[in-house]
C-alpha cells in the first residue's frame, strides 16, 4: 500500500469506519511506515482534542422561537397552484368573492369607525413592522451606504442622514413601504436578542402629532402609544415625520429612539 | 400536495443547535450566525419539496447552510486572517506535516501554541468546515463531500492537511 492511500483512510480507521481487509491493510502499512504512524497518532490526538475542547455553540432561544414559528406557518400556494385549484373548484369562486367582500367591509368599517388618522397610521405601521419581523427580513446588509443610496432614489425625497446601526443594533433591511398612501423610507433593525425595530421616514406634510401621550426622553417628547403590544413613537424632525415601532420594552425603545433621533 | 405546501419535516428543528454551531464557526459573529441559520431554515422551508423523504435531512440542511454562507457573505473579504485555501489545495498530493507546518501554519510571530479556537479560526473555511463536520458532527467522508460539493478525495486530503496544520498551531497542546 502506498502512503497516500493509507493517509486517505486514517480518519476512517480512527473512527472505526474502516473494517475487514482494508482496515488490516492500512494497519499493516502504518506498522511499517514511521511517517504514516506519526500521521495516525496526530489524527487521534487532534480529533480527540477538538471533540473535547472545541466550543459548541447553542442556538439562542429567540432564534429557536423564530424558526419554530416559521416552520409552523402554513405557506401560501403560488399563483399557479391557485389557478389549478380554481379550475377544479369553480363553484367556490363566488363564495370566495363574497367572503372577501364581507372582510373588506368589516375591515374598512372598523377603520372608519374607530381610527383617527394617527391611530390608523400607527396600526398600519405596526402591521408592517410585524410583517417584516414575521418574514424575518434580517438579511445581512453589508453595505448600508449603498442601501441608503438605493432607497433615496426610490422614495423621491431626502431623508439623510439616517441611523445605520451600531455595535448593539444592526441595520438588516431597507425598503420602501406605503403607509396610508404615503411613501416611506423604511429601515429594519435587529438587536443581539433578535428583537426588531422598524423606522419609517416620510415627508411631514399632512401629519399631525397629537399633543397628548408624549413620552419624555431626555429633552425630547415624541408621541407614544402601544399598539398590539408594540411601542410606537412618532415625531417630526427636519421636514420628516419619523415613526418608530419596536419589539423592545419601554426603556429599550427610549434608548433606540435616542440613537435614531440623534443620528437622523 | 403541491410543491409550495410541502412542509419541512419537523425533525429539522432538532438540528438547530448543530447548524447554529457551524454557523458560528463560519460567520464568527453571533448575530450573523443567527442570520445565517435563519436564512438556512427559510430556504429549507421554501425548498422542502426538493427533499427526498428517507434521505439524509441533516446533511441536506448543512449543505443549505454552507451554500447560504457563500451566498450571503463575500468569503474573501471575511477571512483576512485565514490561510489561503487555494495555495493549500494547490500543494502537491499529501504533503507531510513538517512541510505544511513550515510553509503555511506557523503563527506570524513565530510563537507556538495558539488555543484551539484561534487555531481553528486560522484555518481556511474549506479546511475548518471539513474538520468540524468530521469531528463535531461525525459526518462520513461521503456526506461531507456532498455538503461541501467536492470530491471525497478532496475532503480526505483537506482533513489530512488540516490535522497537520492544527498540530503545528497547537504545539503546546498536542504531543
Amino acid at each position: 500500500m502506498e502512503c497516500s492511500e493509507a493517509r486517505e483512510n486514517l480518519t476512517d480507521l480512527n473512527r472505526g469506519r474502516l473494517e475487514g481487509e482494508p482496515a488490516e491493510a492500512v494497519r499493516a502499512h502504518v506498522g511499517q511506515c514511521a511517517t504514516c504512524a506519526a500521521a495516525l497518532q496526530r489524527e487521534v490526538e487532534v480529533r480527540a482534542l477538538i471533540q473535547a475542547q472545541a466550543p459548541r455553540y447553542t442556538a439562542p432561544p429567540a432564534l429557536r422561537r423564530r424558526i419554530q414559528a416559521a416552520m409552523a406557518q402554513p405557506r401560501p400556494a403560488g399563483w399557479s397552484a391557485w389557478r389549478a385549484w380554481l379550475r377544479t373548484h369553480p363553484w367556490t369562486v363566488g363564495s370566495l368573492a363574497g367572503a372577501v367582500a364581507v372582510l373588506l367591509l368589516v375591515w374598512g368599517g372598523t377603520l372608519w369607525m374607530a381610527r383617527d388618522p394617527v391611530s390608523r397610521l400607527a396600526a398600519r405601521a405596526v402591521a408592517e413592522h410585524v410583517e417584516y419581523s414575521k418574514e424575518m427580513m434580517n438579511r445581512p446588509t453589508p453595505d448600508p451606504p449603498a442601501l441608503v443610496q438605493e432607497l433615496r432614489s426610490q422614495v423621491g425625497f431626502s431623508f439623510e442622514p439616517v441611523f445605520r446601526g451600531d455595535s448593539q443594533v444592526r441595520l438588516v433591511a431597507g425598503l420602501v413601504s406605503d403607509l396610508l398612501g404615503k411613501r416611506a423610507a423604511t429601515f429594519v433593525y435587529r438587536d443581539g436578542s433578535g428583537r426588531y425595530t422598524t423606522l419609517f421616514l416620510m415627508p411631514e406634510a399632512g401629519t399631525t402629532i397629537p399633543a397628548e401621550n408624549r413620552m419624555p426622553i431626555e429633552t425630547f417628547k415624541p408621541y407614544h402609544q402601544v399598539t398590539s403590544g408594540r411601542h410606537l413613537l412618532l415625531w417630526k424632525q427636519r421636514d420628516l415625520a419619523c415613526l418608530l415601532v419596536s419589539d423592545l420594552d419601554e426603556a429599550g425603545m427610549a434608548a433606540m429612539f435616542l440613537k435614531v433621533r440623534k443620528a437622523t | 400536495m403541491n410543491h409550495a405546501q410541502t412542509p419541512l419535516p419537523a425533525e429539522a428543528l432538532g438540528y438547530l443547535d448543530a447548524l447554529y454551531n457551524l454557523a458560528r464557526w463560519l460567520a464568527r459573529d453571533p448575530v450573523e450566525a443567527e442570520d445565517l441559520v435563519q436564512e438556512t431554515y427559510l430556504r429549507a422551508i421554501r425548498a422542502a419539496h426538493q427533499f427526498q423523504p428517507g434521505t439524509n435531512l441533516r446533511a441536506w440542511l448543512f449543505q443549505i447552510l454552507r451554500n447560504t454562507f457563500f451566498t450571503l457573505y463575500k468569503r474573501k473579504g471575511r477571512e483576512p486572517e485565514a490561510m489561503d485555501p487555494e495555495i493549500l489545495d494547490g500543494m502537491s498530493g499529501w504533503d507531510g506535516p513538517t512541510g505544511v507546518g513550515e510553509r503555511m501554519a506557523g503563527p506570524p510571530d513565530g510563537t507556538a501554541g495558539l488555543d484551539l479556537t484561534a487555531a481553528l479560526t486560522r484555518l481556511p473555511e474549506e479546511y475548518r468546515s471539513v474538520v468540524l463536520l468530521a469531528d463535531l458532527e461525525d459526518f462520513s467522508m461521503g456526506e461531507i463531500a456532498r455538503i461541501m460539493d467536492c470530491p471525497v478525495g478532496t475532503v480526505k486530503s483537506r482533513l489530512f492537511r488540516a490535522r497537520a496544520i492544527l498540530k503545528e498551531l497547537l504545539r503546546d497542546y498536542v504531543g
